[in-house]
């Protein structure tokens, strides 16, 4: 055994002060780390960072809603009012039949040439087909005809046709030449024909609207899936959007009847923008209803949910109003002005500010505040500072500053053997440190047990894992300071050389910070991570622990063999070289 | 005649002139050997080979017939060593020391220790950072003698210390010497190697100029006589006499000479002729010895002591 119980007993007598001074310095400065910042809820503003955001999001899915039920609820009143009105109900009649007759066209044309009937998929290509051209040829007489609607509002009526379409494929208007008799030959005063055209169009009416209903709960459904809701909201959504047209068409309706009406979009818009923020604000309270929040709070917040959907609305109002100026936005279609219209109108906060801002934001939120302050700051480098002064002194001074002092002689002139003493040595620096950062991972474990244990952002294995890196990396650094403290006979090239790398390794750390993924990117400086490839501290991978990814391992293993590497060099570097005693 | 320290061609060269350079000599069991040189004239550097400290670039160092380097641990069983650079390692008293030295050389019985103490006059119990240079020479006298081996090995261990003292520590050296030590000892002061040491050998430049006998030295039956003549004409008339005349200072009429202790009746008789102003023995001594050797090697250049 190459080891001397008398020299070990002379080493921790000449270290101890400084072993104790540097042990209680470190753990004190880990409990108030933990401890102190642990209770002050640090992670309060980044909570509400991230409340911001997802607030924002919230509301940019309300102001969606408004706009769009608003939107809906416009439709409706056109698709009513169009309608209602017997000779365009007329129109839409012989419209039907060239839809159909259009469509069993290229439903036939389709079977001739692939000599099959079409699937669903490609009857469903074959009505958006059929409906495009229809609408390409009739938007330009539309207003000629009697329809008040813009292309993009036929294109939706047209599929709503082939709704109708879909639930009685035999119907038809009643054709005049089979109402021809003798009695009037002059075919179209039938009243018999009459009346069987009055009840035709009277089905499809009834058919056109109960349609219409269905199809604005599958539009509103269908957008809230590809928005990314469950399929129970976008349902909730689907219904309101029926209750929605059922009301538009009937609040149309009964209008209508009265006396005097004239049709006025102004006023079916001013009661759309009443209906939809009443809406809004009744569902708001229906879905506070079920949290702790007082009925006062609730009110509040339904009445800036209200205020909220009728901004929305008016922007939205302004933005369409702006963007019909032809001779500003000569390229706009209808369908694009509504788009881009709808775009404003429902542009959140987070939309609002440039997107470096909002990311840097964002970030900021999602920023693990304890990892950065107990992983990558006192781990990495506030915890390692005092071990690393601890190390450099005390490794010199086990051998190279008893060499140069020449105190070693007194050694050296027992039977004691240089490979012993270089052994012992080591095995002080080994043990003195891993003495150390045992007291250290008690005094996290329990701190990190004092405000919570593994509720706390950072659990116990965590922690473990943090004090064996910071060993490991000071292990590595104790090796590599013992051999110079080997290699060199004067104590001023083992400091420099020793000392000098390894403090230079800490403090590229600290810069190196400054370049890390740890740190928000708003306070990043990209280039300053070259810093990290200049330092071994880089082997200690906080991140990779605290993401549960297990590169931290090998990063371990290469400080181990470092260590190992350089105590070795050590002591065989001491047995052979020429002592100035 | 057992040869305890066998010194054989031994080099190393630190260049630019520094180091030793093909050293030879012996050291026989029960004998002081004394070493003696100027400042960075290669004593510690022999000293440290011997100790096994350097390896040798040529040449050998066998202690007891061990090789100093290879068997350097086993060798140190027999020899205790006074370094010549006083530095203690971090301990708080001189008791913590001498307590861990005597840990680190197996010793458990502390009554001889105790004794040098007393004979030193030396209180353990100071802090050894604040010890003066007398105190802390007198600790490391302690702790190299208190195992009580057969070689001593003593790198000037005299600075420092108090004439008293000194002569109380030159007292040990010869107790040792009388109770079977061997002893290698370098030193600046030329009495107190002529004092204690059977041989003494002169290093100068790396190199041992003479190993000088003192005992021999001691008694020599040649001496030498300073005389001063009162008037040119009796100086000029001795001069012609046929006596060894090692000096010669014209300035004062003065000349030094040498001879056999049967002429010294002789030279009484031709000095009553003359007007003498006086006549002192001029003593032959190891510094003289090495002085007129050195001087020779020198061809009669600088003073070098």
């Amino acid at each position: 055994m190459y080891f001397s119980k008398a020299l070990f007993k002379q080493s921790m007598k000449a270290n101890w002060v400084k072993w104790v001074c540097v042990t209680v310095a470190t753990c004190v400065m880990l409990a108030i780390v933990i401890i102190v910042l642990g209770s002050l809820a640090i992670n309060d503003i980044r909570d509400s960072l991230k409340d911001v955001f997802t607030q924002a999001d919230q509301q940019s899915i309300l102001k969606e809603n408004s706009v769009d039920s608003y939107d809906a609820y416009n439709m409706s009143v056109t698709f009513a009012h169009n309608i209602n009105d017997d000779e365009t109900l007329g129109m839409i009649g012989s419209m039907f039949g060239s839809l159909t007759g259009n469509y069993t066209m290229a439903i036939t044309n389709f079977e001739t040439e692939n000599g099959r009937a079409p699937t669903d998929d490609e009857k469903n290509t074959i009505k958006d087909e059929v409906s495009a051209s229809l609408a390409s040829q009739f938007a330009p007489f539309a207003p000629a005809m009697g329809f008040d609607m813009t292309e993009d509002e036929l294109a939706q009526f047209l599929y709503v046709l082939f709704m109708v379409y879909d639930d009685n494929p035999t119907f038809a208007l009643p054709n005049a030449n089979d109402y021809i008799d003798d009695t009037y030959t002059d075919g179209a005063q039938n009243p018999a024909y009459l009346t069987a055209l009055d009840s035709a169009l009277n089905e499809l009416k009834e058919s056109l609207k109960t349609n219409l209903i269905d199809y604005s709960g599958d539009v509103a459904y269908d957008r809230y899936i590809a928005l990314g809701e469950t399929e129970a909201v976008a349902n909730g959504y689907a219904m309101q959007a029926e209750a929605l047209t059922t009301y538009a068409i009937s609040s149309y309706e009964s209008q209508m009847g009265n006396d005097g009406f004239e049709y006025s979009e102004s006023a079916f818009k001013a009661e759309a923008n009443n209906y939809v923020i009443n809406l809004i604000y009744n569902s708001t309270k229906l879905q506070l209803g079920g949290t702790d929040m007082t009925e006062d709070e609730i009110e509040m917040q339904a009445v800036a949910a209200k205020v909220l959907a009728n901004t929305a609305i008016s922007t939205y109002e302004l933005w369409l109003e702006e963007y019909s100026d032809e001779v500003k936005y000569p390229d706009m279609t209808d369908a694009s002005i509504k788009a881009s219209a709808r775009d404003e109108a429902i542009e959140s906060i987070t939309d609002q500010i440039p997107e470096k801002v909002a990311e840097a934001l964002e970030e900021l939120g999602n920023m693990d505040i304890y990892g950065l302050i107990i992983g990558s700051i006192f781990y990495r480098i506030a915890g390692l500072l005092l071990p690393m002064v601890f190390v450099i002194m005390v490794a010199n001074g086990l051998l190279a500053g008893q060499v140069d002092s020449g105190s070693m002689a007194y050694v050296l002139s027992t039977p004691t053997k240089r490979r012993t003493v270089a052994c012992t040595q080591m095995a002080y620096l080994m043990i003195s440190l891993l003495a150390m950062f045992l007291l250290v991972t008690v005094t996290s474990v329990v701190s990190i047990w004092i405000v919570g244990g593994n509720n706390f952002a950072i659990n116990f294995a965590e922690i473990c894992l943090f004090n064996l890196g910071a060993f490991l990396t000071m292990f590595a650094f104790a090796g590599y300071c013992f051999m110079c403290s080997a290699i060199f006979n004067r104590s001023k090239y083992s400091m420099s050389i020793g000392g000098g790398l390894s403090i230079f390794m800490l403090v590229c750390t600290i810069l190196g910070l400054f370049g890390s993924n740890v740190v928000p990117s708003a306070m990043r400086i990209d280039a300053m991570n070259v810093f990290n490839y200049f330092s071994i501290i880089s082997l200690f991978d906080t991140v990779s622990i605290l993401n549960g990814t297990i590169d931290f391992a090998w990063k371990f293993a290469i400080l181990l063999g470092i260590a190992i590497v350089t105590f070795i060099v050590g002591v065989f570097r001491f047995e052979k070289k020429d002592l100035p005693l | 005649m057992e040869e305890v320290i066998k010194v054989e061609h031994l080099t190393k060269d630190y260049g630019g002139g520094r180091g030793v350079f093909d050293l030879n000599f012996f050291v026989t069991k029960g004998e002081v050997f004394g070493f003696v040189g100027t400042n960075g004239s290669g004593k510690t550097t022999t000293i440290r080979h011997i100790m096994g400290f350097i390896k040798p670039k040529t040449g050998k160092v066998t202690v007891l017939g061990l090789d100093s380097w290879k068997d350097s641990c086993e060798i140190k069983k027999n020899v205790s060593y006074i370094p010549g650079e006083i530095a203690f390692p971090d301990l708080n008293t001189g008791i913590a020391f001498l307590k861990a030295q005597a840990e680190l050389l197996g010793i458990k019985d502390m009554t001889y220790a105790d004794e040098l103490i007393k004979r030193l006059q030396l209180d353990p119990s100071a802090n050894l950072k604040r010890m003066s240079k007398g105190m802390k020479q007198k600790t490391a006298i302690v702790a190299a003698l208190m195992a009580d081996k057969d070689i001593l090995i003593l790198d000037e261990p005299t600075t420092g210390l108090d004439p008293l003292m000194r002569e109380t520590f030159l007292e040990l050296i010869k107790e040792e010497k009388k109770r079977g030590k061997t002893i290698l000892m370098s030193s600046q002061m030329f009495d107190e190697l002529e004092e204690t040491c059977d041989r003494v050998a002169l290093i100068y430049n790396g190199k041992i100029i003479d190993i000088a006998d003192v005992n021999a030295l001691k008694n020599s039956t040649t001496k030498s006589f300073k005389i001063e003549f009162l008037n040119k004409e009796d100086y000029l008339k001795f001069k012609r006499l046929k006596y060894t005349i090692v000096r010669d200072q014209e300035k004062y009429f003065q000349v030094t000479v040498r001879l056999d202790d049967s002429e010294i009746n002789k030279l009484f008789k031709t000095l009553s002729k003359y007007q003498v102003k006086f006549i002192s023995e001029v003593k032959n001594n190891l510094e003289k010895h090495f002085t007129e050797i050195l001087k020779k090697e020198l061809k009669g250049g600088e003073d070098v002591f």
